[in-house]
Protein backbone atom coordinates (compact mmCIF):
# COMPACT_ATOMS: atom_id res chain seq x y z
CA UNK A 1 0.00 0.00 0.00
CA UNK A 2 1.15 3.56 -0.64
CA UNK A 3 2.04 5.90 2.20
CA UNK A 4 -0.64 8.34 1.05
CA UNK A 5 -3.31 5.64 1.26
CA UNK A 6 -2.22 4.77 4.82
CA UNK A 7 -2.64 8.39 5.90
CA UNK A 8 -6.03 8.65 4.21
CA UNK A 9 -7.11 5.67 6.34
CA UNK A 10 -5.70 7.30 9.49
CA UNK A 11 -7.56 10.57 8.87
CA UNK A 12 -10.93 8.97 8.04
CA UNK A 13 -10.69 6.39 10.83
CA UNK A 14 -9.97 9.21 13.31
CA UNK A 15 -12.88 11.33 12.09
CA UNK A 16 -15.33 8.43 12.12
CA UNK A 17 -14.27 7.43 15.64
CA UNK A 18 -14.47 10.97 17.00
CA UNK A 19 -17.91 11.38 15.44
CA UNK A 20 -19.24 8.23 17.09
CA UNK A 21 -17.93 9.34 20.49
CA UNK A 22 -19.23 12.90 20.30
CA UNK A 23 -22.63 12.64 18.64
CA UNK A 24 -24.55 11.80 21.83
CA UNK A 25 -22.77 14.43 23.93
CA UNK A 26 -23.35 17.18 21.38
CA UNK A 27 -26.96 16.42 20.50
CA UNK A 28 -28.38 15.09 23.76
CA UNK A 29 -26.59 17.08 26.50
CA UNK A 30 -28.79 20.17 26.12
CA UNK A 31 -32.01 18.35 25.38
CA UNK A 32 -34.68 16.82 27.58
CA UNK A 33 -34.63 13.14 26.73
CA UNK A 34 -37.89 11.15 27.14
CA UNK A 35 -37.91 9.06 30.34
CA UNK A 36 -38.16 5.82 28.35
CA UNK A 37 -34.97 6.65 26.43
CA UNK A 38 -33.16 7.78 29.56
CA UNK A 39 -34.01 4.49 31.29
CA UNK A 40 -32.94 2.50 28.24
CA UNK A 41 -29.59 4.34 28.12
CA UNK A 42 -28.86 3.31 31.71
CA UNK A 43 -28.67 -0.30 30.49
CA UNK A 44 -26.04 0.51 27.86
CA UNK A 45 -23.21 -0.13 30.37
CA UNK A 46 -23.97 -3.71 31.41
CA UNK A 47 -25.20 -4.59 27.88
CA UNK A 48 -22.21 -3.37 25.82
CA UNK A 49 -19.61 -4.59 28.31
CA UNK A 50 -21.23 -8.04 28.49
CA UNK A 51 -21.42 -8.15 24.67
CA UNK A 52 -17.68 -7.31 24.52
CA UNK A 53 -16.85 -10.11 26.97
CA UNK A 54 -18.83 -12.67 24.97
CA UNK A 55 -17.24 -11.57 21.71
CA UNK A 56 -13.68 -11.78 23.06
CA UNK A 57 -14.38 -15.08 24.84
CA UNK A 58 -15.92 -16.70 21.76
CA UNK A 59 -12.73 -15.92 19.89
CA UNK A 60 -11.96 -15.20 16.25
CA UNK A 61 -14.43 -16.66 13.80
CA UNK A 62 -15.37 -19.22 16.40
CA UNK A 63 -18.87 -19.89 17.61
CA UNK A 64 -20.48 -19.76 21.03
CA UNK A 65 -20.08 -23.43 22.05
CA UNK A 66 -16.35 -23.27 21.34
CA UNK A 67 -15.59 -21.53 24.64
CA UNK A 68 -13.41 -23.81 26.82
CA UNK A 69 -13.21 -24.68 30.50
CA UNK A 70 -10.28 -22.33 31.34
CA UNK A 71 -12.04 -19.33 29.78
CA UNK A 72 -15.43 -20.04 31.37
CA UNK A 73 -13.89 -20.71 34.79
CA UNK A 74 -11.81 -17.53 34.64
CA UNK A 75 -14.89 -15.43 33.85
CA UNK A 76 -16.96 -17.15 36.57
CA UNK A 77 -14.25 -16.57 39.20
CA UNK A 78 -13.82 -12.92 38.09
CA UNK A 79 -17.59 -12.40 38.33
CA UNK A 80 -17.84 -14.00 41.78
CA UNK A 81 -14.92 -12.01 43.20
CA UNK A 82 -16.30 -8.76 41.76
CA UNK A 83 -19.66 -9.55 43.36
CA UNK A 84 -18.23 -10.15 46.83
CA UNK A 85 -15.33 -7.70 46.94
CA UNK A 86 -16.55 -4.96 44.56
CA UNK A 87 -12.95 -4.50 43.48
CA UNK A 88 -11.81 -4.74 39.84
CA UNK A 89 -8.17 -5.47 40.67
CA UNK A 90 -9.03 -8.46 42.89
CA UNK A 91 -11.51 -9.70 40.30
CA UNK A 92 -8.99 -9.43 37.47
CA UNK A 93 -6.17 -11.09 39.44
CA UNK A 94 -8.34 -14.00 40.60
CA UNK A 95 -9.70 -14.49 37.08
CA UNK A 96 -6.29 -14.47 35.39
CA UNK A 97 -4.69 -16.79 37.98
CA UNK A 98 -7.58 -19.23 37.48
CA UNK A 99 -7.15 -18.96 33.70
CA UNK A 100 -3.40 -19.68 33.73
CA UNK A 101 -3.65 -22.50 36.28
CA UNK A 102 -6.31 -24.26 34.21
CA UNK A 103 -4.41 -23.63 30.96
CA UNK A 104 -1.37 -25.31 32.56
CA UNK A 105 -3.48 -28.27 33.71
CA UNK A 106 -5.69 -28.72 30.63
CA UNK A 107 -2.90 -27.74 28.24
CA UNK B 1 -10.66 28.38 30.89
CA UNK B 2 -9.16 24.95 30.47
CA UNK B 3 -7.19 23.14 33.12
CA UNK B 4 -7.58 25.64 35.94
CA UNK B 5 -6.45 23.64 38.95
CA UNK B 6 -8.86 23.29 41.83
CA UNK B 7 -7.34 25.34 44.68
CA UNK B 8 -8.29 22.76 47.25
CA UNK B 9 -7.08 19.62 45.59
CA UNK B 10 -4.99 20.31 42.47
CA UNK B 11 -5.62 19.27 38.86
CA UNK B 12 -5.23 15.52 39.44
CA UNK B 13 -8.06 13.51 40.97
CA UNK B 14 -6.31 10.69 42.82
CA UNK B 15 -9.54 8.78 43.16
CA UNK B 16 -9.66 8.63 39.34
CA UNK B 17 -6.07 7.38 39.24
CA UNK B 18 -6.89 4.69 41.79
CA UNK B 19 -9.96 3.60 39.82
CA UNK B 20 -8.21 3.66 36.44
CA UNK B 21 -5.08 1.66 37.38
CA UNK B 22 -6.81 -1.74 37.51
CA UNK B 23 -8.41 -1.01 34.12
CA UNK B 24 -5.01 -0.11 32.65
CA UNK B 25 -3.45 -3.44 33.62
CA UNK B 26 -5.12 -5.63 30.96
CA UNK B 27 -4.79 -2.78 28.46
CA UNK B 28 -0.99 -3.05 28.70
CA UNK B 29 -0.68 -6.56 27.20
CA UNK B 30 -3.42 -5.66 24.71
CA UNK B 31 -1.46 -2.53 23.70
CA UNK B 32 1.65 -4.67 23.27
CA UNK B 33 -0.30 -7.01 20.97
CA UNK B 34 -1.55 -4.01 18.95
CA UNK B 35 2.04 -2.71 18.72
CA UNK B 36 3.21 -6.13 17.55
CA UNK B 37 0.52 -6.13 14.84
CA UNK B 38 1.63 -2.64 13.78
CA UNK B 39 5.20 -3.83 13.37
CA UNK B 40 3.97 -6.61 11.04
CA UNK B 41 1.51 -4.43 9.10
CA UNK B 42 1.77 -3.08 5.56
CA UNK B 43 1.02 0.29 7.11
CA UNK B 44 3.99 2.60 7.87
CA UNK B 45 4.84 2.58 11.61
CA UNK B 46 4.24 6.34 11.98
CA UNK B 47 0.70 5.94 10.60
CA UNK B 48 0.07 2.97 12.90
CA UNK B 49 1.23 4.82 15.99
CA UNK B 50 -0.84 7.89 14.98
CA UNK B 51 -3.90 5.62 15.18
CA UNK B 52 -3.12 5.14 18.90
CA UNK B 53 -3.18 8.91 19.35
CA UNK B 54 -6.31 9.82 17.40
CA UNK B 55 -8.41 6.65 17.14
CA UNK B 56 -7.36 5.27 20.56
CA UNK B 57 -9.34 2.02 20.35
CA UNK B 58 -7.60 -1.37 20.55
CA UNK B 59 -10.04 -3.48 18.54
CA UNK B 60 -10.44 -0.92 15.76
CA UNK B 61 -6.66 -0.42 15.57
CA UNK B 62 -6.07 -4.16 15.31
CA UNK B 63 -8.60 -4.37 12.49
CA UNK B 64 -7.04 -1.39 10.70
CA UNK B 65 -3.45 -2.58 10.76
CA UNK B 66 -4.36 -6.13 9.78
CA UNK B 67 -6.68 -5.04 6.94
CA UNK B 68 -4.32 -2.34 5.63
CA UNK B 69 -2.76 -3.47 2.38
CA UNK B 70 -5.38 -6.23 2.00
CA UNK B 71 -8.63 -4.28 1.78
CA UNK B 72 -9.34 -0.97 0.03
CA UNK B 73 -9.05 2.14 2.18
CA UNK B 74 -12.79 2.72 2.40
CA UNK B 75 -13.40 -0.90 3.47
CA UNK B 76 -10.93 -0.37 6.32
CA UNK B 77 -12.66 2.87 7.35
CA UNK B 78 -16.03 1.11 7.20
CA UNK B 79 -14.73 -1.66 9.48
CA UNK B 80 -13.54 0.98 11.98
CA UNK B 81 -16.94 2.71 11.84
CA UNK B 82 -18.78 -0.55 12.59
CA UNK B 83 -16.42 -1.65 15.37
CA UNK B 84 -16.58 1.78 17.03
CA UNK B 85 -20.33 2.25 16.58
CA UNK B 86 -20.87 1.18 20.21
CA UNK B 87 -19.33 4.51 21.22
CA UNK B 88 -22.50 6.24 19.97
CA UNK B 89 -24.32 4.54 22.81
CA UNK B 90 -21.61 5.60 25.28
CA UNK B 91 -21.86 9.26 24.37
CA UNK B 92 -25.66 9.14 24.41
CA UNK B 93 -25.69 7.44 27.82
CA UNK B 94 -23.23 9.94 29.32
CA UNK B 95 -24.85 13.03 27.72
CA UNK B 96 -26.65 14.18 30.93
CA UNK B 97 -23.23 14.39 32.59
CA UNK B 98 -22.20 17.05 30.05
CA UNK B 99 -25.24 19.25 30.57
CA UNK B 100 -23.25 21.65 32.74
CA UNK B 101 -19.87 21.23 31.08
CA UNK B 102 -18.25 24.01 29.00
CA UNK B 103 -17.70 23.74 25.26
CA UNK B 104 -13.98 22.91 25.50
CA UNK B 105 -14.82 19.96 27.76
CA UNK B 106 -17.41 18.71 25.27
CA UNK B 107 -14.83 18.98 22.48
CA UNK B 108 -11.99 17.19 24.29
CA UNK B 109 -13.99 14.48 26.08
CA UNK B 110 -14.91 12.35 23.05
CA UNK B 111 -11.19 11.84 22.30
CA UNK B 112 -10.84 9.60 25.36
CA UNK B 113 -14.32 8.04 25.56
CA UNK B 114 -13.10 4.44 25.39
CA UNK B 115 -14.76 1.33 26.90
CA UNK B 116 -12.90 1.66 30.21
CA UNK B 117 -13.63 5.37 30.49
CA UNK B 118 -17.32 4.77 29.87
CA UNK B 119 -17.42 1.98 32.47
CA UNK B 120 -15.91 4.32 35.08
CA UNK B 121 -18.11 7.30 34.23
CA UNK B 122 -21.33 5.30 34.12
CA UNK B 123 -20.75 4.44 37.78
CA UNK B 124 -19.66 7.95 38.81
CA UNK B 125 -22.16 10.26 40.57
CA UNK B 126 -22.76 13.25 38.28
CA UNK B 127 -23.98 15.89 40.75
CA UNK B 128 -20.93 18.21 40.81
CA UNK B 129 -19.74 19.37 37.33
CA UNK B 130 -16.27 20.33 38.64
CA UNK B 131 -15.51 16.98 40.17
CA UNK B 132 -16.95 15.19 37.13
CA UNK B 133 -14.54 17.19 34.98
CA UNK B 134 -11.46 16.47 37.12
CA UNK B 135 -12.33 12.79 37.40
CA UNK B 136 -13.06 12.44 33.67
CA UNK B 137 -9.90 14.20 32.49
CA UNK B 138 -7.57 12.53 34.99
CA UNK B 139 -8.81 9.04 34.13
CA UNK B 140 -9.13 9.65 30.39
CA UNK B 141 -5.84 11.41 29.76
CA UNK B 142 -4.02 9.03 32.12
CA UNK B 143 -5.31 6.03 30.20
CA UNK B 144 -4.51 7.69 26.88
CA UNK B 145 -0.86 8.20 27.94
CA UNK B 146 -0.57 4.58 29.05
CA UNK B 147 -1.95 3.46 25.67
CA UNK B 148 0.54 5.59 23.68
CA UNK B 149 3.44 4.11 25.64
CA UNK B 150 2.32 0.47 25.49
CA UNK B 151 1.58 0.38 21.75
CA UNK B 152 4.92 2.06 21.04
CA UNK B 153 6.73 -0.44 23.28
CA UNK B 154 4.74 -3.26 21.65
CA UNK B 155 6.28 -2.45 18.27
CA UNK B 156 9.66 -3.33 19.81
CA UNK B 157 9.00 -6.06 22.41
CA UNK B 158 5.76 -7.60 21.08
CA UNK B 159 7.48 -10.54 19.38
CA UNK B 160 9.01 -11.58 22.75
CA UNK B 161 5.67 -12.19 24.56
CA UNK B 162 4.98 -15.94 24.93
CA UNK B 163 1.80 -16.75 22.98
CA UNK B 164 1.00 -19.46 25.57
CA UNK B 165 -0.05 -16.85 28.13
CA UNK B 166 -3.03 -15.99 25.88
CA UNK B 167 -2.95 -12.37 27.05
CA UNK B 168 -5.58 -11.42 24.50
CA UNK B 169 -8.09 -12.91 26.92
CA UNK B 170 -7.22 -10.55 29.81
CA UNK B 171 -9.62 -7.77 28.69
CA UNK B 172 -12.54 -10.24 28.78
CA UNK B 173 -11.72 -11.04 32.42
CA UNK B 174 -11.53 -7.35 33.33
CA UNK B 175 -14.77 -6.43 31.55
CA UNK B 176 -16.52 -9.30 33.37
CA UNK B 177 -15.63 -7.68 36.69
CA UNK B 178 -16.94 -4.35 35.38
CA UNK B 179 -20.23 -5.90 34.21
CA UNK B 180 -20.80 -7.37 37.68
CA UNK B 181 -19.93 -4.04 39.35
CA UNK B 182 -22.27 -2.14 37.06
CA UNK B 183 -25.08 -4.56 37.99
CA UNK B 184 -24.32 -4.22 41.70
CA UNK B 185 -24.28 -0.42 41.57
CA UNK B 186 -27.39 -0.18 39.37
CA UNK B 187 -30.60 1.23 40.83
CA UNK B 188 -32.42 -1.57 38.96
CA UNK B 189 -30.08 -4.59 39.37
CA UNK B 190 -32.58 -7.14 38.03
CA UNK B 191 -33.01 -5.24 34.77
CA UNK B 192 -29.25 -4.59 34.50
CA UNK B 193 -28.53 -8.31 34.94
CA UNK B 194 -31.12 -9.20 32.30
CA UNK B 195 -29.55 -6.66 29.92
CA UNK B 196 -26.08 -8.12 30.47
CA UNK B 197 -27.15 -11.77 30.05
CA UNK B 198 -29.19 -11.09 26.89
CA UNK B 199 -26.35 -9.04 25.39
CA UNK B 200 -23.75 -11.73 26.13
CA UNK B 201 -25.87 -14.54 24.65
CA UNK B 202 -26.70 -12.65 21.44
CA UNK B 203 -23.15 -11.32 21.01
CA UNK B 204 -21.63 -14.76 21.59
CA UNK B 205 -24.08 -16.45 19.24
CA UNK B 206 -23.42 -13.92 16.47
CA UNK B 207 -19.62 -13.81 16.77
CA UNK B 208 -19.40 -15.18 13.21
CA UNK B 209 -20.75 -11.90 11.78
CA UNK B 210 -18.14 -9.78 10.03
CA UNK B 211 -16.47 -6.77 11.66
CA UNK B 212 -17.67 -7.85 15.10
CA UNK B 213 -21.16 -6.63 14.27
CA UNK B 214 -22.34 -9.07 16.93
CA UNK B 215 -21.16 -6.72 19.71
CA UNK B 216 -23.51 -4.02 18.45
CA UNK B 217 -26.36 -6.46 17.91
CA UNK B 218 -25.91 -7.97 21.38
CA UNK B 219 -25.75 -4.54 23.01
CA UNK B 220 -28.97 -3.40 21.31
CA UNK B 221 -30.86 -6.56 22.30
CA UNK B 222 -29.48 -6.21 25.86
CA UNK B 223 -30.68 -2.62 26.18
CA UNK B 224 -34.16 -3.60 24.93
CA UNK B 225 -34.41 -6.62 27.25
CA UNK B 226 -33.20 -4.52 30.21
CA UNK B 227 -35.83 -1.86 29.48
CA UNK B 228 -38.61 -4.44 29.19
CA UNK B 229 -37.65 -6.10 32.48
CA UNK B 230 -37.41 -2.71 34.19
CA UNK B 231 -40.85 -1.55 33.04
CA UNK B 232 -42.36 -4.91 34.09
CA UNK B 233 -40.74 -4.60 37.53
CA UNK B 234 -42.09 -1.06 37.85
CA UNK B 235 -45.58 -2.20 36.87
CA UNK B 236 -45.49 -4.97 39.49
CA UNK B 237 -44.20 -2.85 42.36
Amino acid sequence: MSGAEAWVIVVFASVVTYASRSVGIWFLADREVPVVVERALRHVGPAVLAALVASIAAGDGGSWPSIDVPELSALAVAAAVAWWHRNVLWSLSAGLVTFWLLLAVVG
Amino acid sequence: MPFVPDERSGPIDWEAVRDMVPLCIPAVPFGLVVGLAMSESAMPLAAGQTLSTTVFAGAAQLATVSLAGIASWWAVVLAVAVINARHVMYSAALAPMFREQPLWMRLISPMVLVDQQFALMSMYPSDDPRSVRRYYLTAGIGFWVVWQLTTAIGIVVGPAIPAGLRLGFAPAVMFTGLVVLSIRTSSTPRAAAAAAIAAAVVSGASVGLRDRLGILLGALVGVIVGSVVESRDRALS
